[in-house]
Parts: structure tokens; sequence; C-alpha cells
């Protein structure tokens, strides 16, 4: 029974950290985690520019799926073992543009929380910047 | 005059009641990422609940009896369990997924997590079956689900390029694989012919006791009212091909199908659009729920319905609130309620024949329907429409594994 229950917790720990094959393969899982950080910053970058227009509950709501859903996509592709040296590289690369893009949703998550954001627009640019730059990463490693 | 003005509002409720969750989350989804490639599936599933509808309304009217109750009369037992157990299924997880759909258009607009609401939700809807009467219910929450028509006109806020919209209908995104286009068709067909629709349609004009001479209203929501609700559909998926795939966002969550009617309209439309999804989702609600007391009640042959007592159909309103519970807790667990409704839709659509099949053999059966049995043209379609489903039905289950849930 107890060894069932061993193989069972081993089960779903390396399920939860699906492993590459190889570089293609931790490469094209780097290219997705980045296209779906991508997808999530530039909703945020939408809904800030918007930010007249929407409720504060609203905003705080959905500001708080998007840093969840990046945080999640920070561990997930984290918890990948690269393959190779050279895999090592492009690791810190997605690994640094989503835990970026994690920390700025999380600070207009504060700010939401407290009042409303305070520079929308400059918000708005950073978040652009760390989203071109996931989404070219994305395209380039499809 | 006073005909008229119930034609009116039995068509403007069937518009408000045709978008549920599963619309909603799929019509998004699809719009954010294959723009209006697959506008055609809405209308192939709009024209299929149409057809099943009206045969289903037709059987209520002129037999008096809905059509699960003539299920296992006229399939058999064996094959009448069958039929139930997968609509109860999928029932019970289309259910949970328009609870959980209810709940999170509350944390939209309070900022309160979607779970705290999820008891409440469930509470008030079972009140909500228990004390009010069936026309009432039915009416209002059809009614205010009308709000949703906010994204058609956010749409036209927007200013889309129709040209691009227009060119989108024959050429999908060259990004996407062939699978995931077809994965998604399947989906987009599952949320436009949900198979409570059906039971609940058949149900609801036992309740509201339909004869012969209601035919023409029937026909009139369903000829009508669903096309028109269709036409919601294709307006939140245009809302979503014109703001967000230009972007690449790719839409997983309720919050994100809501901001286009605040980019085109403001915090009014931000407003309207979540009272509206509150409305479409608890109305929903209380109609799947309906359902599974339906179904199970009627296959066993006890009393069912809201037009008698409640101590007089006790057994069905005991399956109702077990249901009810069991959805309930099932989101509790805190699973992700878009999750849910996208798989609702995928096992929905493995089941659709069995939900449509034995419409259309009661429908072209004169024992049960007289001289009301279906006509050529109704056979032809019918029968052009079961080969379909059942094409859709083997398909869905290998498309979801082969393309990873349409990732």
């Amino acid at each position: 029974m107890r060894r069932a229950l061993a193989v069972l917790a081993a089960l779903a720990v390396t399920s939860c950290s699906s492993p590459a094959w190889d570089h293609h393969d931790y490469a094209l899982k780097a290219g997705m985690t980045a296209e779906s950080a991508a997808s999530d910053v530039e909703f945020v970058r939408l809904a800030v520019q918007h930010e007249p227009d929407l409720t504060r509950p609203y905003l705080k709501t959905v500001l708080t799926e998007a840093a969840g859903s990046l945080s999640s996509l920070n561990d997930q592709f984290g918890a990948v073992q690269p393959p190779s040296a050279s895999a090592d590289a492009m690791r810190d690369q997605v690994l640094g543009l989503t835990q970026e893009a994690a920390e700025q949703v999380q600070d207009l998550l504060i700010q939401v929380r407290r009042d409303r954001i305070a520079d929308p627009a400059g918000a708005a640019a950073a978040l652009g910047e760390v989203g071109a730059e996931l989404r070219a990463f994305g395209e380039a490693h499809r | 005059m006073k005909k008229l003005l119930g034609v009116t509002l039995g068509i403007l409720t069937a518009i408000g009641g045709f978008v549920d969750i599963g619309d909603l989350v799929a019509n998004s989804l699809v719009g954010a990422r294959f723009g209006m490639s697959l506008a055609w599936v809405v209308i192939v599933g709009v024209v299929g609940i149409c057809l099943f509808a009206e045969m289903s309304g037709r059987i209520a009217a002129v037999s008096g009896r809905p059509v699960f109750d003539l299920v296992r009369e006229r399939l058999g037992p064996r094959t009448g369990l069958t039929n139930l157990l997968a609509s109860f299924a999928i029932n019970l997880l289309t259910l949970a997924a328009e609870i959980g759909g209810a709940a999170l258009a509350l944390e939209l607009a309070t900022g309160i997590d979607y779970l705290v609401w999820v008891p409440g939700v469930a509470l008030v809807a079972w009140l909500v079956i228990w004390r009010v009467r069936f026309s009432t219910m039915e009416r209002v929450f059809g009614l205010a689900g009308l709000a949703l028509i906010v994204f058609a006109v956010a749409l036209w806020q927007l200013g889309p390029d129709w040209g691009e919209l227009g060119r989108q209908l024959t050429s999908p995104p060259e990004s996407e694989g062939a699978p995931t286009y077809w994965y998604y068709a399947i989906a987009l067909l599952g949320a436009a012919m949900t198979p409570y629709e059906v039971f609940f349609f058949s149900s609801g004009g036992v309740e509201e006791r339909w004869t012969r001479r209601d035919l023409g209203e029937a026909r009139a929501n369903v000829f009508i009212g669903f096309p028109l609700g269709g036409f919601l559909s294709l307006a939140i998926a245009a809302c979503g091909a014109t703001l967000f795939l230009p972007h690449g966002i790719e839409v997983g969550s309720l919050g994100q199908m809501a901001l286009p009617a605040a980019v085109g309209l403001g915090q009014v439309g931000l407003v309207a659009v979540i009272f509206g999804v509150f409305a479409a989702t608890f109305g929903a609600t209380l109609e799947t729920a309906l359902s599974s007391g339906y179904t199970i009640s009627q296959y066993f042959g006890w009393q069912w319905g809201k037009f008698v007592r409640p101590r007089d159909a006790s057994r069905f309103h005991a399956t109702l609130l077990v249901t009810l519970i069991i959805a309930t807790a099932l989101i509790l667990t805190t699973i992700d309620p878009i999750k849910v409704t996208e798989y609702s839709l995928i096992f929905s659509a493995v089941a659709l024949p069995l939900t449509y099949l034995p419409v259309l053999m009661i429908a072209n059966d004169p024992d049960y329907m007289g001289v009301h049995v279906n006509g050529r043209f109704s056979n032809l379609l019918g029968t052009l429409y079961m080969i379909l489903l059942l094409v859709v039905s083997v398909a869905a289950i290998p498309l979801m594994i082969a393309t990873k849930a349409g990732q």
C-alpha cells in the first residue's frame, strides 16, 4: 500500500514538471511559455490603457488573474530541467522576462488595491516593452 | 394584441436565454484565436438547435409529454438508461460550469473571490426553483440576459474593419493547425446545441401546458428567438476578433471576455455586460438544474415539474437538490469553471447523437404525433444532422487528445 502511494506521489510530481526530451523540445516549451505570458501581458496592457473605463473591482479581478497566470507559467517552466548548457541561457531569458512581467502586474495590483493606477500611460508603455520581448521570443521559438 | 405581446415576450426571452456560459466561453475564445473563420459553425449549430427544438416543442404540444418521458417507452429501458446516464453527466458538468459562471460574474462586480459566492448562488438558485413560478422565472432571467446585446453595440463602437472580419470568414489564421481548428469547431457546435436546451424546452412546454394551439408561438420562439440569440454569439466572437486577435491575446477568463464592452462603451458597457453574464449564467443554472430533475424523473416515471406542488413531486425536487449540491461541491474544489465549461462542451458534442436521435424518431412516429409528424424537409435535414452529429461525436475525443484540449 505504501509502495503504491509512493509510486502515485512520484507520478504526480513528475507530471507537474514535464521533462524536455531534447534541446528542440525545450525550445518549444520556452516559446509556448513566452507566448502565453505575452498574451497575459498584452491583456493587462489593454486594460491599463482603458483604466478610466473600468471599475475597480473588475480591474482588481483581472489583474489578480493575470498575476496568478504569470506566476504559474514561471513556476511551470522553471520546473522543466534544461537538457543542455545552451538551454540554460534560454531558461534564464524566459524566466527573466516572465518574472519581470509578473512583478509589473503585481505592482499594478498593489496600486489598484490601494486606490487607482498612478500612471496608466507609463505602466502601459512598460508592459508593452516586456510584452514585445516575450512575443518576439515566442515567435522565434515556434 | 395580448397574443402578439405574448409572442414578442417569448421571442425576447428566447434571445436572452440562448446564450449561456458555453456560448460565452466558446465564442469569445474562438473569436480571439480564429477570428470569424468559425462563424459558419455557429450558423450550423443554430439551424440544428432550431430544427430539434421545434421537434421537441411539437412533441410536447401534441402528445402533452416531454421528450425524455417518451425515450424509455420508445427505445426501451436499456437504451433509455444509456441516454439518461450520458445526458445527466453532461448536464451535471454544465450545471457546475453555470454556477461557476454566475459566481465569476459576481466576482467581477464586487472584487470578492468567486468561491465565496458559489454556495450563495446555488442556494438562491434552489430557492428560486422552489418558490418562483416557472413562467416568471423563465421570463425574468431570459429578458435580463438580453443585456448581452451590449456586445453587439460595443462591436459597433469598437469600429472594426468590416472588410477584415469578412475576409476572416473564409481564411483561418495560418498559425493555427487544422486539428485545433476542428477541435474548436466541435466545441462551438457543442455550445450551440447543448443537450439540456432540448430537455428544458420540451419539459417547459409541458410545464406551461402547451397544446396544438400553442405551436405557432413555440415556433416563433424557436425560429426567431434562437437565430437572434445566435447573432449575439457572433457578436461576442466578433468582439474577440476585433480587440484580441490583433494583439495575440488568448481569452481564458470571463473577465477577459468582458473587456470589449468596456473598451467600446466605457463603464456603462462593463456594468451591462457583467449584469448580462450573471443573468445568462444564473438563468442557465436554473434551466440545467431543472433539466437534471426532469430527465431522471421522466425516465423513472416519477411525478415531476413545477406545475404540481413540491409535496406531490418530492423525488423530482430531491433529485434537483442533490444535483445542485454535487455541482456546487465540484466547483468548490477550486477547479477552474472555464475549464469545466470547455470540457463540458466537448463531452456534450460526444453525446449529441444520443440526445437528438430519439427526438427525430419520436417526431416521426405517427402513434405519438398523428398528423403532426415530420415533413419530408424536416426528415431530410434531421437525417443530415444525425450524420454530422455522429461524425462530430466520433471525432471529438481523438481531437481533444491530439490537440491537448485545444492548446
